[in-house]
């Protein structure tokens, strides 16, 4: 993974002792709250319903062995013993006090982390597959690319108040795990006819109030443009965003108003003055962070050993865990592993400081000391050969990480919700741990196939409810907090957003509006049938139908 | 107002505020927002003395352009702390019309937004009185790596 240059290091000290002086000022009243708010929110730092929240960015969600005990140090020494894993692949403390967040940053500096743009009205830290180098019908692993752009967005002295929060996603696969539909801008590398990788540039996703899908404004951009490229989006998007109105400035209502091809043209424009300026990559730059991602040493014959057959037919729940929480590599004998941070009647996401520490020792002894976190909350240690399969999942086990609920309704997307949030309209955690209470069936779950389970506990859409196959939205109705449902929704490669079901229902009977949409799944469902399909093929009515006939 | 031009706090200002309410100045360095130099252009001109305008962010500089030759200095308006359209003018002036002269950073002007102006390209930044202190010039200086290339040197750090 990348290693820290001497400059890179010196940022990161630097912005850390940067953001101590402004918090020393403001404390002294020499900065006036509005001012610091857009300070500290560029530091990721949030004023909370109980505490400050600390945002810290794990960029493209990858993370060595080192950082991750970093991470658990800080929660252990000035947090609660926990923090919490989020829908953009970054990590959350939610309790640690104002005063010393600037001694928190000075600690992760030591191992290469910074809360550098996890918030506010900046470009954000970017995203990307969470399975990145780990299959074969990869076109380009995206975290190089990831990184370069990581670098230029770094304190853009141009870009540092936009007109709202900007995201970026990248991903090397047409398996797109890292929803770049949904992205202000998505960045996919492609292979044009030719036979050259480039780049697709979509412009103008996003979920929040008024979800949109990205246009294309690129079919295909050669490497070396994509920074002046990116530079010229943002350059427009700076001037032309409205700034009127916080709930029409995302770059999403621009290209909406100005229309795809207006804003292409705009954009095709400025970028044709600064294609050949010194921004243009160079091959070596491109060489030289290409290079911090080498392939693993990999063992060859790692297929050859016979103890994991052996433990696939000999134990039921391995096998279980190995069909549900793994996939296969690329490389034979060697297979990715999720761990679910959904444990039993715990809030989804959550990870606790022992379990950081006991997952960076795994990762170093049979993960060369890499770790991963993904947008659905859970985390990846991409390459385990399969003769360390069994003790990694009896570590797993033991430690409330290998609960096999991948991709069931039990792997929620859950954000914090009214627990901790101050934008919340309503409770999620509560409502999580009512879902999981009433499905614990894991083996009626499975039977169930692929089925994503989304809820934001406010519009703000934190835990992307819009694509979630099945979709909750939190909302408040007088004091009490209400959901609406959606269905049919999907960040991946077949994009949609979901169709609002009907008024929203009180949560006591949440699990029960589950229950029947399940219901009327099994009734309809064509055989090995996803749920999203059986939606699309289907449509919303008969799910209505049941849900609601009570209520007539 | 206290100014800062090239980094460093100066005491003279010679620029002259021009308003709608008082007459037009016969001579001097003068300062006109945009309106009043589109009416009063010949006029101003004509007179002995440099010309500066103030711009609001909504400026298009396509309609500046062509007067940039008769002008010493342009200031841009900074509304808020959050608007950030400034950045980007001041970065276009410099690097796509090549403006030479004076750009000056006024309104929401404080500590925290030095350095990503000089990057940008104002080399001129009037800081309201009430926020201003001489410790405020360290600003420049709290980050030293630069990974992009911007108005004071195109080069991003992959090129230095």
């Amino acid at each position: 993974m990348y290693q820290y240059s001497e400059q890179d290091q010196r940022l990161i000290e630097e912005r850390a002792e940067q953001f101590r002086d402004q918090t020393r000022r403001y404390l002294a009243g020499e900065i006036p709250e509005d001012e610091y708010r857009v300070l500290r929110l560029q530091n990721g730092l949030y004023i909370q319903t109980h505490a400050p929240m600390l945002r810290v960015a794990i960029n493209y969600g990858l993370l060595s062995s080192a950082q991750l005990r970093g991470l658990a140090e800080v929660a252990r020494k000035y947090d609660k013993g926990y923090a919490h894993i989020t829908t953009r692949q970054n990590i959350q403390f939610n309790w640690p006090a104002l005063e010393q967040v600037p001694d928190i940053l000075a600690d992760l500096a030591k191992v290469q982390m910074h809360a550098i743009q996890t918030s506010g009205s900046c470009i954000r830290s970017v995203t990307s597959d969470h399975f990145s180098g780990v299959f074969d019908d990869e076109i380009e692993d995206p975290r190089p690319w990831s990184e370069i752009i990581r670098q230029w967005a770094a304190l853009h002295p141009e870009f540092a108040y936009l007109p709202r929060k900007f995201k970026i996603a990248v991903t090397g696969s047409a398996q797109d795990r890292a929803a770049t539909q949904v992205h202000d801008i998505g960045v996919r590398l492609v292979r044009n006819d030719e036979g050259r990788v480039g780049f697709e540039v979509l412009v103008g996703g996003g979920l929040g109030r008024t979800p949109m899908i990205g246009k294309q404004i690129r079919p295909f951009l050669e490497k070396e443009d994509l920074l002046t490229y990116l530079e010229a989006i943002l350059r427009v998007y700076n001037l032309r965003g409205r700034r009127d109105n916080k709930y029409k400035a995302r770059i999403k209502i621009l290209v909406d108003a100005m229309g795809a091809d207006a804003f292409r043209d705009e954009v095709e424009a400025e970028w044709d003055r600064i294609k050949d300026s010194d921004l243009r990559l160079t091959e070596a730059e491109m060489e030289r962070v290409r290079g911090h991602f080498p392939a693993h040493p990999y063992q060859n014959d790692a297929s050859e050993d016979t103890s994991y057959p052996e433990r696939l037919a000999s134990d039921r729940d391995f096998a279980i865990w190995i069909e549900r929480n793994t996939v296969d590599h690329k490389v034979p004998g060697y297979r990715a592993v999720t761990l679910t941070l959904k444990d039993f009647l715990k809030a989804p996401g959550d990870v606790t400081d022992a379990q950081m520490d006991l997952i960076a020792d795994l990762a170093d002894r049979y993960n060369f000391g890499e770790i991963r976190t993904t947008h659905q909350q859970n985390m990846v240690l991409a390459h385990i050969k399969q003769a360390d399969l069994y003790p990694l999942w009896q570590a797993l086990a033991e430690a409330g990480l290998a609960r096999p609920v991948v991709g069931t309704i039990n792997d929620m997307i859950v954000c914090p919700g009214l627990d901790f949030c101050s934008l919340a309209n309503a409770y999620t955690l509560g409502v999580a741990r009512q879902i999981q209470e009433r499905f614990d069936d894991l083996d009626y779950l499975y039977d169930l196939g692929e089925m994503r389970l989304n809820m934001s506990g406010c519009i703000n859409a934190c835990a992307h409810h819009h694509v979630g196959h099945i979709g909750i939205l939190g909302v408040d109705k007088k004091g009490e907090s209400y959901y609406q449902f959606t269905l049919g929704g999907s960040s991946r490669e077949d994009v949609s957003l979901g169709k609002v079901l009907g008024k929203s229902i009180p949560s006591e009977e949440v699990a029960d509006t589950l229950e029947k949409i399940i219901g009327v799944f099994i009734e309809n469902r064509l055989e090995g049938e996803r749920f999203i399909d059986c939606v699309r093929r289907i449509g919303n009515a008969p799910f209505k139908e049941r849900v609601y006939a009570s209520h007539h | 107002m206290p100014l800062i031009i090239n980094q460093q706090r100066v005491n003279d200002d010679t620029w002259l505020r021009v308003s709608e309410e008082q007459p037009l100045p016969s001579a001097g360095d003068r300062l006109v927002p945009w309106a009043l130099w589109c009416e009063h252009k010949a006029t101003l001109k004509a007179a002995e003395g440099r010309l500066g305008v103030l711009i609001e962010p909504d400026q298009e500089l396509e309609a500046l352009a062509p007067d940039l030759p008769d002008l010493a200095l342009v200031a841009i308006n900074f509304p808020s702390f959050a608007d950030g359209r400034g950045f980007s003018l001041a970065r276009l002036l410099r690097e796509k019309y090549g403006f030479t002269g004076q750009v000056r950073a006024v309104g929401a002007v404080s500590w925290d937004r030095l350095r990503f102006m000089a990057r940008c390209g104002f080399d001129a930044l009037e800081v309201p009185e009430e926020r201003y202190s001489d410790d405020m010039l360290q600003a420049f200086d709290e980050i030293s790596v630069r990974y992009q290339g911007a108005a004071d040197d195109p080069r991003p750090l992959f090129r230095r």
